[in-house]
């Protein structure tokens, strides 16, 4: 099991407010802001800025490594691994 | 002429629809009130658990008015209903947790910004049902009958048909939302201040 995407749900289900849904109701592919997966919205995913900056301290700073990075769970875990190599 | 052809009363334990007790709150259930009352209602949108409390009251009670006759909504196009809400601390409620997010917890939350207006619950409502009517939010020291028919008055003869409206007192200790709906020739309580009065009095003692 990759701990990093289990807590990556956890945060999302909390910080979001998903009262619904359980981790294991998300798969790592399921796309975050499509109504087929989570079906977020834009608040969201300023949610999930200032989530990162909280939990990771990874700030975006560039919109289009944001879109790519919040497309699921896997992409998450990916940018959130390759920003703190790069530190 | 319009009338007033349903009304609902959330309090903080009790929700009231037309006068009648539809739900009271369950001291032994883990879930805050208005979230029982949505379990109640058993309608089904995620975005509820999103929505500050100023909305969440704003929808359940729009939500408890539809169910009460669910053709009713449906017979009028999406920009012909109106809505008009008031109370007296405005998004206080949000305005504060949303301070305490950037002052305390160093991290300022968007998803609570945006509920920092008090006309958002109008937004919530719109957006769930998609309604495109006229709207607008008021501040007011205390619920005033004359207000809201006045203004509903204004609605109808601009071509408004149905105005959902009322008052929406919400804080951290405290709920008190009385909405009605006013149609246009449907038969029922005629809209007056007199007879809205007497309904506010009924329900608030």
């Amino acid at each position: 099991m990759d701990n990093l995407k289990e807590e990556l749900k956890k945060h999302i289900i909390e910080q979001l407010n998903l009262e619904d849904v359980r981790v294991e109701d998300i798969a790592d592919s399921d796309l975050l802001f499509d109504q087929s997966g989570l079906g977020l919205d834009s608040i969201d995913a300023l949610e999930l800025i200032v989530l990162l900056e909280k939990f990771y301290g990874i700030q975006v700073t560039k919109p289009e490594e944001g879109k790519e990075a919040f497309r699921s769970i896997e992409t998450m875990a990916q940018y959130i691994r390759k920003r703190k190599t790069a530190v | 002429m319009s009338f007033i052809t349903t009304y609902c009363h959330i309090t903080d334990r009790n929700c009231y629809l037309n006068g009648k007790l539809v739900a009271s709150f369950d001291p032994g259930s883990s879930d805050s009130w208005l979230k029982q009352l949505y379990k109640f209602n058993n309608v089904t949108y995620p975005k509820f658990y999103k929505m500050d409390t100023l909305s969440q009251c704003g929808y359940l009670a729009s939500e408890f008015i539809k169910a009460s006759n669910p053709d009713r909504f449906t017979s009028y196009a999406d920009d012909r209903i109106a809505m008009v809400f008031a109370n007296r601390c405005s998004s206080a409620e949000s305005d504060i947790r949303f301070q305490n997010s950037y002052e305390v917890l160093q991290t300022p939350s968007p998803a609570m910004f945006v509920y920092t207006l008090p006309n958002i619950v109008i937004g919530e409502i719109a957006i769930a049902n998609k309604w495109y009517g006229e709207n607008m939010f008021a501040v007011l020291p205390k619920f005033a009958p004359d207000f809201f028919i006045n203004y509903a008055e204004i609605l109808f003869s601009s071509g408004s048909e149905a105005v959902l409206a009322g008052w929406l007192d919400v804080t951290e200790v405290k709920v008190n939302a009385f909405v009605i709906l006013l149609e246009k020739n449907t038969g029922g309580i005629k809209s007056n201040i007199v007879n809205l009065t007497e309904l506010i009095e009924e329900a608030f003692t």
